[in-house]
């Protein structure tokens, strides 16, 4: 088959569309498998054209833009001279030879076959190629060099740059190659601005298997381009270079950083600063190395301390005489029974008629057992002391004090006294003691046979001496204070209040009626009986007026009536009626007349707003404070009065209930008794427990209970004061809590109810500080203390 | 008589649905290992024992009663000082996915007993306002495609750095030049600058790892990141260091750590990046720092000179100045005086409607380096809820209208503004940046950024942990307690650093790229900017789309 020669130009000289020529080469093609094209700028010269012989193309004259573009398998274009750019663009397998230069965008996204160039190529050669591992790897020949920006992005395109007669021989790859590529080999000989990427390309001499594909390829090429006499020249193997593509594993690598920052950090960082932490000068020793999150010991911020009986029990805190119920009902719980007794009788002599009768218990008011089901029973463990016998008492200090009264202060005061060693002198004016408890309480309240057994251990022990029936005035008082170390006034309230509304004569005082009802001739009392002042004391004398014979009792107050508790009850349970606001115009024959002209009706009227001091005995030393009309003694925490040889307790500083006297009586005693030991005075502090330190969901609910000092101590909560329960050697989720023995020697009887034989520890090295021992504990004993 | 100890319900008692973030424990999975309870900072959570009753009824038996249960869970405290604040550390530490707190989607009556004992709410963080920012919705939408050459962020080399520092008009420049005159200093720096955040703000290791990681980024990466003091003094060791370079210094109100600066002033091995002087703040403008006590350790306090333990707060205002001239004359001349005339020095205002007087002032002050305006939407250690959530103004409308001024008056390329107050509040660090460069600015100062993605602030606007003013930092990112700071590895905090600079270092060239500028920052190329908001779009001046 002969040439078909396809021409650029018509027969009038004028150049042929590129539309129009292509289907001129494509029917030419058809018909033959030589063709010869003299072109006038035509462009995509040899698009996707292919003849099953293969196909020759010849090109003659310019060039268009993309020369063997689409190029196929077995089709050879050969261009005369220079061409366009674009050559083999997108080519899937011809082979295309420029024997001159060619210009931007050789082989761009060239798949296959192969491009030959004789001289220099412009930019962007060989971008964006592909690689089929199905197919030969394309290739792109250059005798001489190549423009900027070269083979960006190259994915499989195989580059061999000659360096012969280079358009610039000191860079023949132009600035910036390899940016993008992936994939494929660039073979060079020449210099370079090594501007090369760095992340996408590796510069490296050919390897044995590289060169051997170069000495066997290059003859083909120098063939092609009819330069063979470069042989020898070309072929010096120190001469080339390889840029091979960078696979992302190892760009993976290079990512990690330039350099590591403990690298940095040593060879440069410490060295900026001498060779040391920077703030070094400033604070000298400073430890800033990193730390975890849950760490123990001295990085906690918090750690546990067990701070067993650092607080108050409520029943210990809200008890006047801070008796430690707890301590007691654990000294019953540990079958200390007798024990048990002995501390209660150290903080008074008349348990069994207070804490067990009369006293409305504020120890148990508070109870924190009462969250769980019901306050422990107090007056049970009250009353089971009354047979018990007196502590013994210490041996005798020298001492000697005079206590003006004795009711529950003035016995207290003597009690505690007497037990330290001190002679306690109580002048009474009635002829027995026990003040306002033996002569006003109704025998209802307390009973005669508790009451009597109490006041014989009371005036049984020794250091208590009794003088009956004295008459207090200035002078004796002088002389007690010369015969005696200190005074204690505890006379009480013995005056009773009046109003002087018209018919007040008529009147009797509650604190009269209530004396004479306990004697032998008590006072005679009408049918109907009104009481004026509807407190506690008025409750009493409700209950009295009916056991001798009243019919219908009805208490008046101006305000809502201030009784509560077991007064109240056993007065409304009599029938005893509750009316306010009443105020009292007068009294009649006919009874209590009421401002608003209404009479209730009554045969006795009986006042009862309450009593006050009688102090006429007081010297100038002893400063009084009046209130409401009338003085009363002012004192300081330890019951001192202005004159330091005398004290004041019970009603005489303030009105109160008779725990409030024995708790003023204790306070003073043991003040004095400080004094007489040369020791700083310590008054009762602790702070009460909360409810929330405590863990009560551990106990179960009882609605049933036998009413026993055992069940009572089994119930307790011991608020404050440790259980021994383990359960914080449990909770804890580092093993850190361990219990620990402790020697104690110097204890015995029912001082070692006060305080542990064991405590328990938290290892500091083991502890995470997660508070679940303080969150744990039933009795709140463990607290998170930050540090 | 009432118990002492009964319950009560008060005004302020809260349940636990009023709080505004609740734990959610699950008690099948707890293996009560205690962790979730020792790292809560605020001692929120706590082992609670819970008692069960079952009642029953044995019909045959006739017998009835109670069956109690005791089960235990992880629970949360109800009063305001202990409430959770979300920070999530419980869940950070769990082994088993059986803790976390879930934000009260319901109104939280926190809300209004967070002002115990008189005190209003002050936290750290920023403004509470959540959703896409004004900056979050510019698009950048002139895209360089067939009209003009498109770039490749990948392939084309770009320069994106930005100047601080006075640049002079040309023919001045020549003639100074010529003649031998003072020519203004300048740094030519990247544009997004690690904001001023003040060792004691920040703990040792923060403050120290962000320091470590600038060096990083000039020294290893080439990233030219400076980062700013904030008013706390500066480490001698470091002021005498190379690294001073990388440094730009806060001179406030409360002159805090100057002294050390002006000791180690004759050591300087080279000169500070810049002098910024801090007149107002974003987060609370109109009023000064406060350091407050919890964090005056002993090193905060030997480092600024004051005692320990003691609340810092800075005035609202320097108070040795008494107008806008006065301050501006004698406050950049005294230091760039200390600085031989060779430290660009800039002042540092809250974004406000009075912003364009004070740059006014500067273009005639031949001194000054520039102006930084702080937006409403800034971060702080410590600040006044209702100065952080309501007072100041948005940053976008300042700083175009700034710079609008000065183009007005042909000064745009002499005195450069830069630009911070939320950038990045919701991630887009680089898009906000841009924006705001494209807007006018010459650069920009993020901070809140820099502490979430280099340290892992847990701080978010849903009032997310914001306890940076009291120093229990879950993170130790601002607290100044070792036992919290060692937390935090310096190290790891400098290795972010140059994570993240590298990254927005590419974000910007994807940016730039497309708009078909590789050679000078955009500043002010305010026609590739667009917003589907038409008064945001003509209050700022740029293109309505839709």
């Amino acid at each position: 088959m002969s040439a078909t020669v396809v021409k650029g130009l018509d027969k009038n000289g004028r150049r042929i569309n590129s539309m129009e020529f292509e289907s001129m080469v494509q029917a030419a093609a058809e018909t033959s498998n030589a063709i010869q094209i003299e072109s006038m700028g035509q462009h995509n010269i040899g698009i996707r054209l292919q003849h099953t012989d293969g196909l020759t193309i010849e090109v003659k004259g310019p060039t268009g833009q993309r020369l063997g573009c689409m190029g196929m398998p077995g089709t050879r274009i050969t261009c005369k001279g220079a061409a366009s750019d674009d050559v083999g663009y997108l080519n899937i397998g011809a082979e295309i030879t420029v024997l001159g230069d060619a210009t931007n965008g050789v082989c761009n996204a060239m798949a296959n076959g192969k491009v030959f160039i004789a001289g220099s190529i412009g930019a962007r050669g060989l971008t964006m190629t592909k690689w089929n591992p199905d197919y030969e790897k394309p290739e792109l020949w250059v005798l001489g060099s190549t423009g900027d920006s070269f083979a960006e992005f190259n994915c499989g395109g195989v580059a061999v740059i000659c360096g012969i007669n280079a358009k610039n021989s000191d860079n023949v790859l132009g600035y910036r190659p390899c940016v993008g590529m992936v994939g494929g080999t660039i073979f060079y000989r020449g210099k370079t601005d090594g501007s090369y990427s760095k992340n996408n390309a590796r510069l490296a001499a050919p390897t044995d298997e590289q060169w051997h594909w170069l000495e066997a390829n290059m003859p083909a090429y120098l063939t092609n381009i009819k330069r063979e006499e470069l042989q020898s020249t070309l072929l010096v193997r120190e001469e080339w270079q390889v840029l091979n593509a960078v696979s992302p594993q190892e760009r993976a690598l290079m990512f990690s950083g330039p350099m590591t920052m403990a690298e940095f950090r040593n060879k440069h960082w410490n060295q900026a600063f001498g060779g040391g932490d920077p703030l070094r000068d400033l604070a000298p020793g400073l430890d800033r190395s990193p730390i975890g999150v849950i760490p123990t010991d001295n990085l906690r911020r918090k750690k546990p301390f067990w701070a067993n009986r650092e607080s108050a029990a409520p029943c210990t805190y809200y008890c006047p005489v801070h008796i430690p119920t707890v301590d007691r009902l654990r000294l019953i719980r540990e079958g200390q029974i007798d024990e048990a007794y002995e501390m209660l009788l150290r903080y008074s002599p008349l348990p069994a008629s207070i804490c067990g009768s009369v006293c409305p218990n504020l120890c148990m008011e508070n109870c924190s057992r009462q969250e769980v089901d019901d306050s422990i029973e107090v007056q049970v463990l009250g009353r089971a002391v009354a047979g018990a016998k007196s502590p013994e008492v210490a041996p005798s200090l020298g001492k000697k004090v005079a206590i003006i009264g004795g009711g529950p202060a003035g016995m207290n005061a003597a009690w505690q006294l007497a037990h330290s060693g001190v002679e306690a002198h109580i002048f009474e004016k009635d002829t027995f003691i026990g003040g306002k408890l033996a002569q006003v309480i109704p025998w209802e309240r307390l009973s005669q046979a508790i009451w009597d057994q109490e006041i014989k251990r009371f005036l049984e022990t020794p250091h208590i001496h009794i003088n009956l029936g004295v008459d207090m005035d200035k002078e004796t008082f002088e002389k007690l204070k010369e015969d005696f170390d200190y005074v204690i006034v505890a006379v009480g309230t013995h005056e009773p209040r009046k109003i002087p509304f018209p018919g007040h004569e008529s009147v009797i005082p509650a604190l009269d009626f209530l004396k004479k009802a306990k004697s032998d001739n008590p006072e005679k009392v009408g049918k109907e009986v009104v009481i004026i002042g509807a407190g506690n004391v008025g409750c009493d004398v409700a209950c009295e007026a009916y056991r001798l014979g009243a019919e219908k009792v009805t208490l008046v107050d101006i305000q809502k009536p201030l009784a509560f508790g077991k007064e109240k009850e056993a007065a409304e349970a009599l029938g005893a009626e509750f009316r306010w606001p009443v105020m009292t115009k007068e009294v009649t024959s006919e009874g209590l007349v009421m401002d608003t002209g209404e009479v209730i009706p009554a045969q006795t009227v009986i006042i009862s707003i309450g009593d006050v001091p009688k102090l006429q005995f007081l010297p100038d030393s002893v400063e009084t404070l009046t209130v409401g009309g009338a003085a009363w003694m002012k004192t300081d925490d330890a019951h001192l009065t202005t004159d330091p040889k005398v004290l004041a307790i019970g009603d005489v500083e303030k009105p109160g209930l008779a725990t409030n006297a024995l708790g003023a009586g204790k306070t003073a005693a043991e003040y004095i008794v400080s004094q007489f030991k040369n020791e700083k005075w310590q008054p009762f502090t602790k702070k009460v427990i909360t409810q929330q330190a405590l863990t009560i969901t551990h106990y179960t609910p009882e609605t049933e209970h036998e009413h026993s000092q055992e069940n009572s101590a089994d119930r307790c909560l011991s608020c404050a004061s440790c259980r021994d329960c383990h359960l914080c050697e449990t909770i804890c989720p580092e093993g850190a809590i361990t219990r620990r023995e402790l020697e104690i020697s110097h204890r015995n009887g029912y001082e070692t109810g006060l305080g542990a034989s064991y405590e328990y520890v938290s290892d500091d090295k083991k502890c995470i500080a997660c508070g679940f021992c303080a969150d744990t504990c039933p009795c709140g004993i463990w607290t998170m203390q930050p540090f | 008589m009432v118990s002492a100890r009964s319950l009560s319900v008060g005004p302020g008692s809260l349940s636990y649905t009023d709080l505004p973030w609740i734990i959610q424990h699950r008690e099948d999975r707890c293996t009560l290992c205690g962790h979730c309870t020792s790292v809560c900072p605020k001692e929120a959570i706590y082992l609670a024992y819970r008692r069960q009753r079952i009642p029953k009824l044995d019909v045959l038996k006739k017998k009835r009663g109670n069956e109690y249960r005791t089960f235990v869970g992880i629970r949360q405290k109800k009063n305001m000082a202990n409430a959770c604040i979300g920070c999530s550390m419980c869940s950070m530490v769990c082994p088993n996915e059986a803790i976390q707190p879930v934000p009260n989607t319901n109104e939280h009556r926190t809300l209004f007993f967070n002002n115990q004992k008189g005190e209003p709410n002050k936290r750290g963080g920023r403004r509470n306002k959540v959703g896409p920012t004004l900056l979050d919705r510019i698009m950048f939408n002139r895209i360089s495609m067939l009209t003009d050459p498109a770039l490749d962020a990948g392939r084309h080399e770009f320069n994106v750095t930005t100047t601080l520092g006075r640049t002079l008009d040309p023919a001045e420049f020549l003639k100074r030049t010529h003649e031998g005159g003072w020519i203004p200093p300048t740094r030519e720096i990247f544009p997004f600058v690690i904001g001023s955040m003040s060792f004691g703000a920040l703990s040792p290791n923060m403050w120290l790892g962000l320091l470590q990681g600038v060096a990083y980024c000039n020294e290893v990466l080439g990233i030219p990141v400076v980062m700013c003091t904030g008013e706390g003094g500066c480490p001698p060791w470091v002021l005498k260091s190379p690294y001073l370079k990388y440094i730009v210094l806060q001179i406030a109100s409360g002159y805090f750590g100057w002294d050390e600066i002006i000791r180690a002033i004759p050591d300087m091995q080279c000169d500070p990046a810049a002098i910024e002087i801090k007149y107002g703040q974003g987060a609370k403008p109109g009023d000064g720092g406060l350091l407050m006590w919890f964090k005056v350790s002993k090193l905060i306090a030997r480092l600024r000179g004051v005692p320990e333990g003691v609340d810092l707060p800075s005035p609202p205002v320097h108070q040795t100045l008494y107008s806008i001239e006065e301050s501006v004359m004698k406050m950049i001349q005294t230091l760039s005086t200390a600085f031989s005339h060779k430290v660009p020095i800039y002042p540092k205002i809250s974004a406000s409607t009075s912003a364009k007087s004070v740059l006014n002032n500067l273009v005639r002050n031949p001194y000054a380096g520039g102006l930084l305006i702080d937006g409403i939407d800034g971060g702080t250690g410590a600040a006044y809820n209702v100065s952080m959530d309501a007072t100041g103004h948005p940053i976008a409308s300042n700083v175009r209208e700034c710079y609008l001024d000065l183009v007005a008056q042909g000064k745009q390329n002499e005195i450069p503004i830069y630009a911070a107050g939320g950038v990045g509040k919701n991630g887009n660090v680089t898009q906000n940046g841009l924006a705001l460069i494209m807007l006018g600015a010459s650069g920009v100062h993020i901070g809140k950024y820099v502490m979430q993605s280099v340290a892992g602030c847990l701080g978010n606007e849903k009032n997310r942990c914001n306890v940076c003013n009291v120093g229990i930092c879950p993170k130790g990112i601002t607290s100044q307690n070792p036992k919290l700071y060692r937390r935090l590895d310096p190290d790891l905090v400098a290795e972010r650093v140059g994570e993240v600079f590298m990254s927005i270092h590419t974000e910007m060239k994807k940016i730039m790229a497309p708009l078909g500028r590789s050679q000078s920052l955009p500043v002010g190329m305010s026609d590739a900017l667009g917003i589907a908001d038409k008064d945001a779009a003509d209050r700022l001046n740029i293109k309505y789309v839709c």
